[in-house]
C-alpha cells in the first residue's frame, strides 16, 4: 500500500486515496469527437514516469496529480490542482 | 510487552453518540482572502487552516477540505460574509457525532485505521478526515481525553458496534 | 525415540488431546515439545504417499507435523505441531490418515506410490477422458492436507494500525540489540517476534552477555512495541508490512473475542534480522520420524527439556552440528557417530567420534523414531544402530521479507546460500540472516526415490531427475511440474536442496540455475484475519436508512440493495412477496402509497455557475429551469453511454437539487467532484453530497395530491415542479416527481427529523385506504410505466437513442460525452434498442434471450418482467436489435437455463398512460 503525500494533509495511506486517470487521458469538454476519443483509448502508458490524477476521496477529497514512476511505484512529485490552488 | 490478550489500557474509555446538531458544509470558490477577512470581522477568529479547528461561543469551524469548512452551531452571521464567493449547505441530518472519551481514544481510533492518531500527528485543536473500518470519518480533537468523531448516519449504528467491540479488545 | 523422551518433574498441567489421546504438558511448550516429550514420534502422514512423518523442526519452517487444532468453528487445518503452543484443552488431530494415523489403508497398500511421481497431474490429462475422471476420484481422496472447518468461525478478528520509526523483525540476539539500539536514540519502535518468547536463537544458544527479558523490558521502557506471537507476514510499497498476531493460541477461546489481530504497520525503516533456516540433508528414508534437524535437536534439549533420541547420529557440513553434540552428552544421551562430510571439522565434544569425508545414504524405522543409520564414509558403507537423526545440510537465510520488499538476492559461495543484497525500499537486513556460516556443496549418497526434498509435498530427488529426464530445465518448470515449494510452507526447507539438484544436473552453479519468488505471507493466514470485523457481516458494514427502525415495526421482507437495507415489502395477513407487491402496487394505482427512496443520490449545486455545472454533467438541458422547476434527465459517459439518470430542480435562482440512483450515487458524487474540480476549476459554485441529509418519502397515487393538500395546507406543486413547505411542523421540500406513473410527490425532510413526517404521512394515506409499498411493488409500477433503471437497460452499452431519450438531449451540446456519443457506431443500425414485450401466452422469464425461433442467434434479452398491475397479463421491458423499429413483431423469449419460453409481441415500453394523463389534476 502506497503512501501518498498529500499536499494538503501530509503522508496518508492509499486506501484513503482512489485513482482516477493519467493526465493524458483528460478529456476537455470542448474538444471534437477524435481529439477526445484519442484521449479516452490512446495511452502513452510508459515503462517509467507517469502523471496520474488520484483524488484523496476519504481524507480532504481534493484532486492531485502524482508523479509515479509505474515499474518500481516511486512517487516522486505530488502536486495540488482544482480550485484550492485558486488562492 | 504486549501479550496476546494482555490490555494496555485499564482506564474506561467511552463511546458517546451526540444529540443532532445544526452542521453546514461552507464552500468558498473565489476571492479566498477577502472571504476570510470578512469571516474573522464576523466570528472574531481567522478561518482556520487546513486540518486544523477554530470556535468561539456560537460556532466552531472544522477545516477538513481545501476549499471546505464545517461549520457546527449557528450559521446566520456567516450567511452575509460570503456573497458571490461561496455558499453555505445543510448537511447535519447525514452526520452523527460520536465523543470517543478516555484514556484509549488514541488506542481506539487505531482499530480498522489507517491514520496515525498519536498526539504529534494529531494533536488537541487538529482536524483529520480518514477511513475506520472502510467508512470515512471525520476527527476533531477536543482535549487529550476526547475526540469527536463525525459518521455517516448510515454507517453510525454499525460503526459504535464495531468501536464497542474493539473496546474489549483494548482493554478499555 | 522409544518412550517417552523427557522425565516427568511434576510441572506437566496442562492438559490436551492427541488423536483422543489424553496427555499433558508443561508452560511453555509447543505441541510438537510436549508429544515428543510423551513420546509420540508419529505425527502425521504425507500428502501424496502417506508415510509415516514425524516432527523435523523447533519452529515455524516444519513441514512435516502439520496437524488440525481446535474444534468446531474455531477448527484450524495444517496447523504446524511447531508452532502452536498447548493450552488447556487443546484438541490436536493428525491428518491425511484412514482410518487411523499408526494404520492407514493407503500407506499400507502402497497405494499412491506407483502413480503419483513428478507430474502426475498433468499426465492424466493425456489419456482419454475416462482415464482422467478414474485418476481425479483417486487422487482426491488420496493426495491431500487438512479438512477446512465446516461451521462459521466464532470470533472477531481485528485489524489494526501501526506507525513506527524502525520495525525491527525478530528477537534474536541482532534483532534484540537493534531494536534497543533504535528506542535510545528516541525512535518509536516496533519489535516484532513470532515465538512466544523473545531470543530467537538464544533460547537455544544462550549468551550470559545478552538477557533477552532484560532487553524488552528497556524498549518498552523506552515506550517501544513489543509483539509476541506476531509474524511479519507481507513487506509491500513504501514499508508497509503486515503483521500477524495472534492473541490466543488456534483454536483456543479468546478471553475478549478476539483470536487475532492483523496490523497495518508504516515503518519508517525496516530491520530484518530474522536468522537462518536450516537445510535437511537429501538420503533415502530423511522424512522419516527420528530425523530431525540439527538446531531443532537442540532447541528441544536446551529449551524445553526434551531429549528426541537417546542413539543420536549427527550429519553435517559445518560447525554447527558440533553444538548439537555437545547438547546431546550434556542431557546424557549418546552420540553415536558425528558424520561430517568435510576432510576436517572443529574439536568434538569428549565421547563423540567423528567420520569425515561422511554422509548419509539411507534410515530405517520404527513406529516413533529410527532403527537403523546406514552412511557412506569414504568410499565405503557403515551402518549404526540410532532411533535419531540430527541433520544440517547448511543454513537458508530467511530473506523472504526482503524479497518481498523487492530486494535483490546474492550467492554466497561459502554458505551456499543466498543472501540479501540490494533493497529499494528503507531496509536493511543483519544479523545471521546476512552472514550465514560456510557450509560446503554436498554431493546425495544413497537412493534419491526415498531422498526427500519438498517433504510436504513429496518430492524427491527421483522426482526432481524425472522432471529434468522430461524437458524441464527452468527452475519455474520444475517447480509447477514437480510442485516443489508450492505447499503451505512455500519451500522453507526445499528450495535450496532442489536448486542444488538442479544445478547439479544442469551442469552450473546454483545462482545460474534460478531463484523463484518469495510472496506473502511469509507463514499461512486464516481467512477470518483478512477479512477482519467484515468476517461477521459479508464482509461491509450494512448501511442503515433513517427510517430504519419505524420500517422494522412493520415486519418488512428486507432486500439488500448495495450496502443498504430497504423494505421490499410489507406482507400482511400471511401474504407471500408477490401477493404483497401486487396488492401494494394496486394500492398506488387506485388510491395511494408511500415509499421510502431515502437512498437516492442528491446533491446540492449553489453558487452563480451552478447552472454550467449541472449543464456540463447533465445531457439534457438544464439552464432553461425556471425556479421552482424540475426534470428528468440522465448523465453520459466521455464515450457517449447512459451510466446515471435522475432528476434536476432549481430550488431557487442559484440553488439546484440533483438526484442519482442509489447505486450510482458515490460514482456521481466522484464524478460531479471530477467535472467541478478538475475539468471546471474556474466555476463558481459549490456541490455538496446531501444524500444522508435528506430522508426521502415517495407518495404516488391518485389520492396523493389530496393527502398532501391536507398534510402541508397548501396546494402541492403540479407535475415537476418544486416547493418548499411545513409537514408535521418540519420543514420539507416537495418535489412533484413519479416513478410509478402516477401523480406522485417526493418529499425530502431533514433525515433527523422524518420520523414524524413518515408517520404523518403513513396516517393519512391509511385513512384513505393506502398503504405502505416496497421496492418490489415500485418494479412492478416502474415496468408498467416503462421507466428505464440504473444497472437494469442502462447497462453501460446504451445510448440515449437506444433508451428513446435521444429527443431530451440538449440540442447545444456541451455536456460530456457529447462528442462521444458523435461516433458514427452509437447511431449504426443493429443497435439494442428499449421496447416494451407482451406475452402471448404465460410468463416472460426475466434474463431470457430474444430469439426469432429455436436454433437462431439471440437479438436481445429481458431486462425485468412483471404483470398488468390492474388487467393482469404478462408483460416485460428488453433490449432488442432495432427494437424501436420492430414494434408488433412477434418473438421467443427463451430461457435456457430455466427451461422456460414465451411468445411475446414487441411494443412501446410505456404500457400505462403513455401520454402522461395522469400526472395532470
Amino acid at each position: 500500500m502506497y503512501e501518498i503525500a498529500c499536499p494538503h494533509c501530509g503522508p496518508r495511506a492509499q486506501t484513503e486515496f482512489t485513482y482516477e486517470r493519467t493526465v493524458d487521458a483528460v478529456v476537455d469538454p470542448a474538444a471534437d469527437a477524435h481529439t477526445a476519443m484519442q484521449a479516452l483509448f490512446t495511452r502513452a502508458n510508459p515503462m517509467g514516469l507517469d502523471e496520474e490524477i488520484w483524488r484523496h476521496t476519504y481524507g480532504c477529497r481534493a484532486w492531485m496529480v502524482l508523479t509515479r514512476h509505474r515499474v518500481t511505484h516511486v512517487i516522486e512529485a505530488v502536486k495540488a490542482i482544482g480550485p484550492e490552488a485558486l488562492a | 510487552m504486549i501479550l496476546p490478550g494482555n490490555a494496555t489500557v485499564t482506564e474506561p474509555t467511552s463511546i458517546t453518540a451526540l444529540p443532532a446538531a445544526p452542521l453546514h458544509a461552507l464552500e468558498i470558490w473565489a476571492n479566498p482572502a477577502k472571504v476570510a477577512a470578512r469571516v474573522q470581522k464576523a466570528l472574531g477568529f481567522a478561518l482556520p487552516a487546513m486540518n486544523h479547528s477554530a470556535a468561539n461561543a456560537a460556532i466552531t469551524l472544522l477545516r477538513f477540505e481545501p476549499t471546505v469548512w464545517l461549520a457546527e452551531g449557528d450559521v446566520s452571521v456567516l450567511a452575509d460574509t460570503l456573497g458571490d464567493d461561496g455558499a453555505l449547505t445543510a448537511i447535519g441530518g447525514g452526520i452523527v457525532r460520536f465523543r470517543i472519551a478516555g484514556p484509549g481514544w488514541r488506542e481506539l481510533l487505531l482499530e480498522g485505521g489507517v491514520f496515525d492518531t498519536s498526539a504529534a500527528a494529531l494533536p488537541v485543536g487538529a482536524t483529520a478526515a480518514t477511513v475506520i473500518d472502510h467508512v470515512g470519518v471525520r476527527l476533531h480533537v477536543e482535549s487529550d481525553d476526547a475526540c469527536i468523531a463525525y459518521v455517516p448516519s448510515s454507517y453510525a449504528q454499525s460503526l459504535h458496534h464495531f468501536w464497542d467491540e474493539a473496546l474489549s479488545l483494548i482493554g478499555a | 525415540m522409544s518412550g517417552p523422551a523427557r522425565a516427568p518433574s511434576g510441572d506437566e498441567t496442562i492438559p490436551f488431546t492427541f488423536d483422543g489421546t489424553a496427555y499433558r504438558a508443561r508452560p511453555g511448550d509447543t505441541l510438537a515439545a510436549a508429544l515428543l516429550a510423551n513420546g509420540v514420534g508419529l505425527v502425521a502422514r504425507s500428502f501424496k504417499y502417506h508415510r509415516p512423518r514425524g516432527i523435523m523442526s523447533a519452529g515455524i519452517e516444519e513441514p512435516n507435523a502439520l496437524v488440525t487444532v481446535g474444534t468446531g468453528g474455531r477448527t484450524e487445518p495444517n496447523t504446524r505441531a511447531t508452532d502452536v503452543f498447548v493450552y488447556p484443552g487443546l484438541v490436536a488431530k493428525s491428518q491425511n490418515r484412514w482410518p487411523s494415523l499408526s494404520f492407514d489403508v493407503a500407506a499400507i497398500f502402497g497405494l499412491a506410490a506407483p502413480a503419483l511421481g513428478a507430474g502426475f497431474y498433468y499426465k492424466t490429462f493425456f489419456g482419454p477422458a475416462k482415464h482422467w475422471m478414474r485418476y481425479e476420484g483417486f487422487i482426491r481422496r488420496a493426495a491431500g492436507l487438512g479438512d477446512a472447518p465446516t461451521e462459521a468461525d466464532p470470533d472477531n478478528f481485528s485489524q489494526v494500525a501501526g506507525f513506527c520509526d524502525v520495525l525491527v523483525v525478530g528477537s534474536g540476539p541482532a534483532g534484540l540489540k537493534a531494536a534497543l539500539e533504535a528506542a535510545e536514540a528516541g525512535n518509536r519502535v516496533f519489535l516484532v517476534e513470532q515465538d512466544a518468547v523473545p531470543g530467537g536463537s538464544l533460547l537455544r544458544d544462550p549468551d550470559s552477555g545478552l538477557d533477552p527479558a532484560a532487553m524488552i523490558q528497556r524498549i518498552e521502557a523506552l515506550g517501544g512495541k513489543v509483539l509476541l506471537r506476531t509474524t511479519a507476514s507481507g513487506y509491500w510499497d513504501h514499508n508497509f508490512l503486515t503483521l500477524t498476531q495472534r492473541l490466543v493460541e488456534p483454536g483456543a477461546v479468546p478471553t475478549n473475542g478476539f483470536a487475532q489481530r492483523l496490523w497495518h504497520v508504516r515503518a519508517g525503516r525496516v530491520v530484518l534480522a530474522t536468522g537462518l533456516i536450516e537445510r535437511p540433508v537429501p538420503f533415502a528414508g530423511n522424512d522419516l520420524p527420528g530425523v530431525m534437524l540439527s538446531q531443532a535437536v537442540r532447541s528441544y534439549i536446551r529449551r524445553w527439556g526434551v531429549v528426541p533420541g537417546q542413539r543420536v547420529v549427527i550429519a553435517t557440513n559445518n560447525d554447527d552440528a558440533y553444538l548439537t553434540a555437545a547438547a546431546i552428552i550434556e542431557a546424557g544421551a549418546q552420540v553415536v557417530a558425528l558424520l561430517d562430510a568435510r576432510a576436517s571439522g572443529p574439536a568434538a565434544p569428549a565421547g563423540v567420534t567423528v567420520y569425515h569425508d561422511a554422509r548419509p545414504a539411507g534410515a530405517t524405522g520404527r513406529k516413533h523414531g529410527l532403527r537403523k543409520v546406514t552412511a557412506v564414509i569414504g568410499g565405503s558403507e557403515q551402518s549404526f544402530d540410532a532411533d535419531l537423526l540430527a541433520m544440517s545440510g547448511g543454513f537458508v537465510p530467511v530473506s523472504h521479507l526482503h524479497m518481498q520488499a523487492g530486494g535483490k538476492l546474492v550467492w554466497d559461495e561459502a554458505a551456499q546460500a543466498f543472501i540479501p543484497g540490494e533493497t529499494p525500499q528503507v531496509c536493511e537486513t543483519i544479523g545471521s540472516a546476512i552472514s550465514p556460516p560456510p557450509a560446503p556443496a554436498v554431493a546425495p549418497a544413497g537412493k534419491a526415490k526415498k531422498s526427500f526434498v519438498d517433504f510436504q509435498n513429496d518430492v524427491s530427488l527421483a522426482d526432481i531427475d524425472l522432471a529434468w529426464q522430461e524437458g524441464y530445465r527452468s527452475v519455474e518448470h520444475l517447480k509447477r511440474y514437480t510442485t516443489l515449494g508450492m505447499a503451505t510452507d512455500q519451500g522453507k526447507t526445499s528450495n535450496m536442496v532442489a536448486l542444488a539438484r538442479l544445478a547439479e544436473k544442469q551442469g552450473v552453479t546454483v545462482p545460474q540455475a534460478g531463484l523463484t519468488t518469495f510472496r506473502p505471507p511469509f507463514t499461512p493466514v486464516t481467512m477470518g484475519l483478512l477479512a477482519g470485523a467484515g468476517a461477521r457481516n459479508a464482509g461491509a458494514h450494512v448501511r442503515r436508512i433513517p427510517l430504519h427502525a419505524l420500517h422494522e415495526a412493520h415486519d418488512p421482507i428486507w432486500q439488500p440493495l448495495g450496502y443498504w437495507f430497504r423494505p421490499r415489502a410489507y406482507p400482511v395477513n400471511g401474504e407471500n412477496l408477490a401477493q404483497a407487491a401486487l396488492r401494494e402496487a394496486q394500492t398506488v394505482r387506485t388510491v395511494a402509497g408511500l415509499s421510502d427512496v431515502s437512498t437516492l443520490g442528491k446533491f446540492e449545486v449553489s453558487g452563480p455557475d451552478a447552472a454550467k455545472l449541472l449543464e456540463l454533467v447533465c445531457a439534457t438541458t438544464v439552464g432553461k429551469l425556471a425556479t421552482g422547476r424540475g426534470r428528468y434527465t440522465f448523465m453520459l459517459r466521455e464515450d457517449g453511454f447512459v451510466f446515471d439518470d435522475g432528476t434536476v430542480w432549481r430550488l431557487a435562482e442559484d440553488r439546484y437539487l440533483l438526484t442519482s440512483s442509489t447505486g450510482g450515487a458515490d460514482r456521481m458524487a466522484g464524478h460531479l467532484s471530477y467535472v467541478r474540480q478538475v475539468l471546471r476549476p474556474d466555476l463558481k459554485c459549490s456541490v455538496v453530497n446531501v444524500q444522508e441529509h435528506y430522508a426521502g418519502i415517495a407518495l404516488a397515487g391518485p389520492r396523493a395530491r389530496s393527502i398532501l393538500a391536507a398534510l402541508t395546507g397548501a396546494e402541492p406543486p403540479r407535475h415537476m415542479g418544486y416547493a418548499p413547505g411545513t409537514l408535521a411542523g418540519t420543514p420539507v421540500h416537495v418535489l412533484a416527481a413519479s416513478y410509478s406513473g402516477e401523480r406522485a410527490f417526493e418529499i425530502h425532510v431533514e433525515a433527523s427529523h422524518a420520523e414524524q413526517v413518515w408517520q404523518a404521512i403513513e396516517d393519512a394515506t391509511r385513512a384513505e385506504g393506502g398503504a405502505p409499498y416496497g421496492l418490489e411493488a415500485m418494479e412492478l409500477l416502474r415496468i408498467e410505466k416503462g421507466h428505464v433503471v440504473v444497472g437494469g437497460e442502462v447497462d453501460g452499452r446504451s445510448t440515449p437513442h437506444d433508451l428513446g431519450l435521444g429527443g431530451m438531449l440538449g440540442k447545444a451540446g456541451g455536456f460530456v460525452g457529447a462528442a462521444g456519443l458523435t461516433r458514427p457506431a452509437l447511431s449504426a443500425a443493429g443497435r439494442n434498442n428499449f421496447v416494451g414485450l407482451v406475452s402471448l401466452d404465460g410468463p416472460i422469464p426475466e434474463g431470457g434471450m430474444l430469439i426469432t425461433r429455436a436454433g437462431t442467434s439471440p437479438q436481445g434479452h429481458v431486462t425485468a418482467a412483471a404483470r398488468r398491475i390492474l388487467e393482469g397479463g404478462a408483460i416485460a421491458l428488453a433490449l432488442l436489435q432495432d427494437g424501436h423499429k420492430r414494434h408488433g413483431e412477434e418473438l421467443t423469449v427463451s430461457s435456457p437455463t430455466r427451461g422456460e419460453k414465451a411468445r411475446v409481441r414487441v411494443t412501446s415500453p410505456h404500457f400505462y398512460d403513455p401520454a402522461g394523463e395522469r400526472y395532470r389534476d
